[in-house]
């Protein structure tokens, strides 16, 4: 079964088309990059797929969305969908918390109240993106003091406390020095084992490093997704071979 | 060059115009503290009025408690509802059709002149309801005065918290309330408090809400809800109006001009932690 599954899908903002007519998958335990020109629409994907891009205005879709093969328009509860599908953004956010209390967030909303349970899905989570080494000693200090890449790297611990089966990623690294994008990949390729993940990047040499499949969008159609290494090596299509080989961005 | 002299003679008005505000507070202070300051002393403070004709000998000190009684009121019966308002406006309606309502009239109920607020509350409950002028009805008069600026501070209050956090909670699939109680208003907690505090000491100088519903020339001013009391502005006003003693006046009104600007002291330290707090 397909983690995630696009089905002749539509999005507009107002009268105008975001995304048309897309049909794509996305297998679980691999990476699939999203890469594109600016402005292609590749957030709304994301964002759609995790529902948060209704609740802005005049957002209107069409078509079907699959998770772990249920419908996303069927599903009544849409906490329950969000908490199957995490999401990391391009800004690295620390809430105005402690570093346990960020992790702790979404499982104590979810009812986890045993201290012992929480000090293990505290430790499990940071561990899952290699920041417990840096942080055990200072878990009660505000998050803020962190650095924007400790800062990234607890928001996907914060995201995979509260365990979803797929983790959506946009630009996560894009405010990051190299060495923070690297730690990130790393853990990304190992969560991989577990997760269905989903990056939108505009770094094709990060796509080409860590993605299992890479699909490539442009004016809201989906050109072209194969295996990473055919995508970049032997396009399909012109527009692909155009765009990863730099004639445009 | 003559790009860069316009830029200097503009920046100049701007100094002067920041200036001219400057010195006419500085004015208005200095004036007050010449003129009453010499009248401010222990009896002053703690006596009642005496004397004949009353107020020209004594003290304002049941004026100080029923300004203080009259604004408590105000803020227990405004807070809460301004408050939920402003939550909504800012976290549940945003821009939707209906929160479009609201803010526009807050916008008109903030336009009321002071005098037609004190006039309805008298109609309605001093005497339809038989309150009689009394706390309670300057209390009430007074709430709907700083209802719209509790609404648009605790708003603005709310609004300035990063959207970042509503983002990644939202994301979680947590509610909005408990992202409301965790995160967003410990965050505008400061800034909600420094709106408050603002509207107490815009409602410490109203006088004519109070005039109609509350006020009386001498009242002990004990707290209970259906009497009338005593209020800093309006025994200036009488005070002045029937030329009882200037000197008096004077004083009074540097008592009433030191409490709100203590008031309007601490929203400036209340706003300046919430801005170094959205900094972080």
């Amino acid at each position: 079964m397909n983690a995630v599954e696009l089905i002749d899908f539509n999005a507009y903002y107002g009268s105008k088309a975001v995304l048309q007519n897309i049909n794509v998958e996305f297998s679980p335990n691999s990476i699939t990059a999203i890469i594109g020109p600016s402005g292609c629409g590749k957030t709304t994907l994301l964002r759609s797929i995790n529902r948060t891009a209704e609740m802005e205005r005049g957002f209107k879709s069409q078509g079907d969305i699959r998770v772990l093969g249920k419908s996303i328009k069927e599903v009544r509860n849409v906490s329950a969908l969000r908490r199957q599908v995490g999401m990391v953004y391009q800004t690295p956010v620390a809430l105005p918390l402690s570093i346990r209390e960020n992790v702790l967030f979404g499982p104590r909303y979810y009812g986890v109240k045993n201290r012992s349970d929480l000090d293990a899905i505290t430790e499990k989570s940071l561990r899952q993106v290699a920041l417990w080494d840096e942080v055990k000693d200072r878990l009660k200090r505000p998050a803020a003091q962190l650095s924007g890449g400790q800062k990234q790297r607890l928001a996907i611990a914060r995201a995979l406390a509260v365990e979803p089966r797929v983790l959506l990623l946009d630009e996560p690294c894009s405010s990051l020095d190299p060495a923070s994008t690297g730690l990130i990949e790393d853990l990304l390729t190992q969560l991989a084992e577990e997760l269905c993940i989903i990056i939108v990047t505009h770094n094709l040499f990060q796509a080409r490093r860590i993605a299992n499949e890479t699909a490539f969008i442009m004016d809201g159609r989906l050109i072209e997704k194969a295996p990473t290494q055919k995508l970049f090596a032997s396009p399909d299509k012109p527009e692909t071979r155009g765009f990863v080989s730099g004639l445009f961005g | 060059m003559k790009k860069a002299i316009r830029d200097k003679l503009l920046l100049g008005w701007f100094w002067v115009s920041g200036l001219l505000i400057l010195v006419i507070l500085l004015a208005i202070i200095i004036y007050l503290i010449w003129r009453g300051g010499p009248f401010i002393n222990s009896q002053f403070i703690l006596e009642s009025p005496r004397g004949f004709p009353l107020g020209t000998e004594g003290g304002i000190f049941p004026a100080i408690k029923g300004t203080l009684w009259l604004i408590l009121l105000a803020l227990v019966v405004s807070f809460v509802p301004g408050l939920l308002t402003a939550i909504y406006l800012s976290e549940y309606g945003r821009s939707g059709r209906l929160a479009e309502i609201i803010n526009l009239l807050v916008q008109s109920m903030a336009g009321i002149p002071s005098i037609i607020i004190g006039l309805f509350v008298y109609a309605f409950g001093v005497v339809t309801l038989g309150w009689g002028i009394s706390l309670l009805a300057g209390g009430l008069a007074l709430a709907i005065m700083i209802f719209p600026v509790i609404v648009v501070s605790s708003r603005d209050a709310l609004l300035a918290v990063d959207e970042n956090y509503r983002l990644v909670a939202n994301s979680l699939g947590v509610s909005k309330s408990y992202t409301l109680y965790r995160v967003i208003l410990p965050r505008a907690a400061a800034g909600i408090t420094a709106g408050l505090l603002l509207s107490l000491g815009y409602a410490a100088g109203a006088t004519a809400p109070i005039m109609v519903t509350a006020a009386a020339v001498i009242a002990s001013s004990s707290g209970a809800l259906l009497e009338p009391v005593m209020a800093l502005p309006y025994h200036l006003y009488i005070l002045f109006n029937e030329h009882l003693s200037l000197n008096y006046a004077y004083a009074t009104a540097l008592v009433l001009v030191s409490l709100v600007l203590l008031l309007n002291i601490l929203a400036l330290l209340l706003n300046s932690l919430q801005e170094r707090m959205s900094k972080q």
